[in-house]
């Protein structure tokens, strides 16, 4: 039987991270091929009930990545985003989902190397953890 | 008629017995919350003792969510979900509950209109309706046509005198039921105890307000501010109508992705802004007092004109449940005064 | 208490003779016994009808989202009575620019916490307790055929016993003495957080499993005052609308989300739960957590920027890689 492989879902922000994604492809550095990528303005955008609905709908793992703060291409986003994921992290994990469920780094587009870094160690994360089964709805 | 005996000690066997036939539904109480669920080798029987369950019966045969069809890409016809493998019977539901049932057939099963769904479940149920020894304060049963001892709706109407049930059958059905399982006679003595609790308990509840005009009242009250001051507090929340044993808005949603899905009928409320929300962005009840008015309406006044009867029952649960403790047979008397 | 119940009335009186209010919300004897009902005072007359104890649950503050705000005659600001966990959630309306501080006459009680009646129902069993008496710290509640005697303790809200802020923060008149403040209090689910995340799953699912999507936690919490709530949204449909377990962990997971950083724990949603559900621990863990990381305690300063509209590049960030 063929090896179970995790789907995760990576929000990426436009100015940073998804450029990160770009310089890690045209670089040929090698990542899982796991991610499904969606590309959004910024990470202060994400509205965790994105997060849910990704986790609802048969998403083994969520990441989201935007710029390094300071950063940020409309200055600030990044500061509301980084409350925002403290916040729906902690809940999350009060609530029983596992930590590596939805994780969330920085990415800046000079970062080919790190992203490659990021997706591999989510990859592996989520691979541990096995497929989501909590808040999947059937 | 005659009427029979059900020993407590022999319940469980009794029971038993019935659940060969029947998919049986006790009372039973889970995680704080009472409610009907279907019987198992380890359910607990003592909360036949305890008064009323929290939640209603209603969801026996109009379940919270009923999947109407099921279809997949793969399979050209979606299938109707039909799947009783046995016909239910509920043991100890209350009067008020036994009679709600009567009330939610004439709206699903009338002559107009049938619900397959509903049909299915309810034409051959057995119900068995236990009178309440102990009616709460929160009990007016008596203001609506009931009683605590009230044999509407109920197939088989029980008596609890301590060490036993008295079991009367009170419909065809019942009584073919009955006959079937060897049960003994009830004495003189023991229908003397019945009738005695019967007194006792119908003496317990407070005494009823004249609500037989209550349908003329609300006529004449449509366009009154007396609404605005009724709703006032309500939070617009669905305690009461998910909760009131006749209360049957539905909702019907489907769920799924493109190539697998299901259509569901989910209970909705009157009290939710939602409920009347039009596409276009209109909503002909835009606030609390329309919503309220429309519960009071639906209850008292169009339920008469469509089935003969008010849509309530007076089991106390919306009282009971209400987070601001925003009465019913206080809003009747409000209704009654500005009549007058 | 009784006391302080006369001292309300006339203080009320006062208010609506003097005409600088036109209506005050306050609470009156409900119709169950250990329920308040909230009650909307325009006439003097009416005024005997205050009162203030132990089953006074509701928040209040409810009734002054921009939705819900009782309209007055002349402009004339509201009366309001409220407990410490009601003050703070107006300070939180304040903020949110729900209301304006010059519109309400903020009328202050101290609270020793209130009722939780489904606590109430496991010490006494399933039986209607149809009378009760306080007595110091006892209550003596009484049925048809029992009589007992309860620690206070033993049924208040889960809320109130973590309660650090008895008395309003912000008021205009003051009735009664304040409480003494349990500065030893604080928001705490270790209970919880000592546990697996499993076996925390478990817990929760359990709870939630209860729920009968009544909405009636949104609807009696004061900080739930959108026009319209993202699981009534319709186009684009968030979220399915039946009790499915998904469903309903995901709306009380985004309640929470959306509440953070302004939920006082004031326990409403508890309270008003109809089948009993727990959500306390949710707000309190909520609360804890904007403590920890960002300083910031919900309903104190009428001047405060809500911590989730703000930010730091010094927030911590040990969770990013």
């Amino acid at each position: 039987m063929k090896e179970w492989q995790p789907k995760i879902l990576a929000f990426l922000c436009n100015w940073c991270s998804y450029a990160g994604a770009d310089l890690a492809g045209v670089s040929r550095i090698q990542y899982p091929p796991n991610i499904r990528v969606i590309r959004v303005p910024c990470s202060g955008r994400i509205n965790p009930i994105s997060i849910m609905k990704c986790l609802q709908n048969g998403f083994d793992g969520v990441l989201v990545s935007g710029c390094h703060p300071g950063d940020c291409h409309y200055i600030t986003g990044n500061y509301y985003a980084r409350r925002k994921f403290a916040v729906l992290k902690t809940l999350l994990e009060f609530i029983g989902i596992e930590p590596g469920r939805v994780q969330f780094s920085w990415v800046s587009a000079g970062e080919g190397e790190k992203f490659a870094e990021v997706i591999k160690k989510v990859t592996e994360d989520v691979k541990k953890l096995g497929p989501a089964k909590k808040l999947v709805k059937i | 008629m005659d009427i029979f005996k059900i020993e407590k000690s022999k319940l469980k066997q009794f029971l038993d017995d019935l659940s060969k036939k029947y998919s049986v539904f006790v009372p039973a109480k889970q995680d704080r919350v009472t409610s009907f669920k279907e019987i198992t080798l380890n359910s607990q029987l003592s909360t036949l003792n305890s008064y009323n369950t929290d939640k209603p019966p209603k969801d026996i045969f109009f379940p919270q969510t009923e999947t109407l069809f099921t279809y997949d890409e793969n399979s050209q016809l979606s299938t109707l979900n039909s799947q009783l493998s046995k016909p239910i019977a509920i043991f100890g539901v209350r009067p008020c509950d036994a009679k709600s049932f009567t009330l939610l057939d004439k709206v699903f099963d009338s002559e107009k209109y049938t619900d397959t769904y509903w049909k299915e479940r309810y034409k051959d149920a057995l119900v068995f309706a236990l009178g309440c020894n102990n009616p709460l304060s929160t009990c007016f049963c008596n203001w609506v046509g009931g009683g605590p001892f009230n044999k509407e709706g109920a197939d088989i109407s029980l008596i609890d005198i301590g060490e036993a049930f008295l079991a009367e059958p009170c419909s065809k059905k019942g009584e073919e039921v009955i006959h079937k399982l060897s049960l003994q006679k009830a004495t003189e003595d023991d229908l003397k105890k019945g009738n005695q609790l019967k007194n006792e308990a119908e003496s317990m509840l407070s005494k009823p307000v004249e609500i037989s005009s209550l349908k003329e009242d609300l006529d004449a009250l449509w366009n009154s501010p007396k609404w605005e001051e009724i709703a006032r507090k309500c939070l617009n929340c669905a305690a009461c109508t998910y909760l009131c044993p006749t209360c049957h808005c539905f909702d019907i949603q489907d769920e799924g992705k493109s190539s697998k899905g299901k259509r569901i009928r989910i209970w909705d409320s009157c009290m939710f802004k939602l409920f009347t929300q039009e596409a276009a962005g209109t909503n002909p009840r835009p606030t609390g007092k329309e919503r309220m008015r429309q519960r009071i309406m639906h209850k008292f006044n169009y339920l008469v004109e469509t089935i003969g009867e008010f849509g309530c029952v007076g089991c106390g649960r919306c009282i009971i449940s209400c987070p601001v403790n925003l009465d019913v047979r206080e809003v009747i008397k409000e209704i009654k005064k500005v009549r007058n | 208490m009784e006391n302080i119940e006369k001292q309300l009335r006339e203080t009320v009186k006062k208010l609506l003779k003097e005409k600088k209010v036109d209506l005050v919300i306050g609470y009156s004897k409900g119709t169950l016994p250990l329920h308040s009902t909230p009650v909307f005072i325009t006439h003097e007359k009416d005024v005997d009808n205050l009162i203030f104890d132990a089953t006074c649950g509701n928040n209040l503050a409810k009734y002054l989202g921009k939705s819900r705000k009782p309209k007055t005659k002349n402009r004339k600001p509201i009366g309001i009575i409220v407990k410490g966990c009601d003050g703070r959630s107006i300070v939180q309306h304040i903020v949110e620019n729900q209301i304006k501080r010059e519109e309400i006459i903020i009328i202050g009680v101290p609270c020793d916490g209130v009722i939780d009646t489904r606590k109430l129902e496991e010490k006494v069993g399933r039986k209607e307790v149809l009378k009760y008496q306080v007595e110091g710290e006892k209550i003596i509640v009484e049925g048809k055929d029992f009589k007992n005697s309860l620690k206070k303790k033993e049924i208040l809200s889960d809320s109130c016993l973590m309660c650090k802020y008895p008395n309003p923060p912000v008021y205009d008149i003051f009735v009664g003495e304040p409480v003494p403040v349990n500065e030893n209090r604080k928001p705490n689910t270790d209970n919880l957080e000592s546990l697996s995340p499993d076996k925390r799953w478990e817990y929760f699912e359990k709870e939630i499993s209860k729920c009968i999507r009544c909405y009636a936690c949104r609807n009696a919490c004061p900080l739930c005052y959108c026009e319209e709530c993202f699981v009534d949204q319709s186009g684009p449909q968030w979220f399915g609308k039946s009790p499915d377990l998904s469903d309903t962990m995901i709306f009380h997971i985004v309640r929470t989300l959306h509440t953070a950083g302004r939920c006082v724990s004031c326990g409403a949603c508890t309270r008003a739960c109809p089948t009993g559900v727990n959500l306390a621990p949710l707000g309190i863990r909520m609360e804890k957590e904007i403590k920890d990381r960002f300083g910031y305690t919900a309903g104190l300063d009428t001047e405060a920027t809500p911590p989730m509209a703000d930010w730091n590049e010094n927030d911590k960030q040990e969770f990013i890689m």
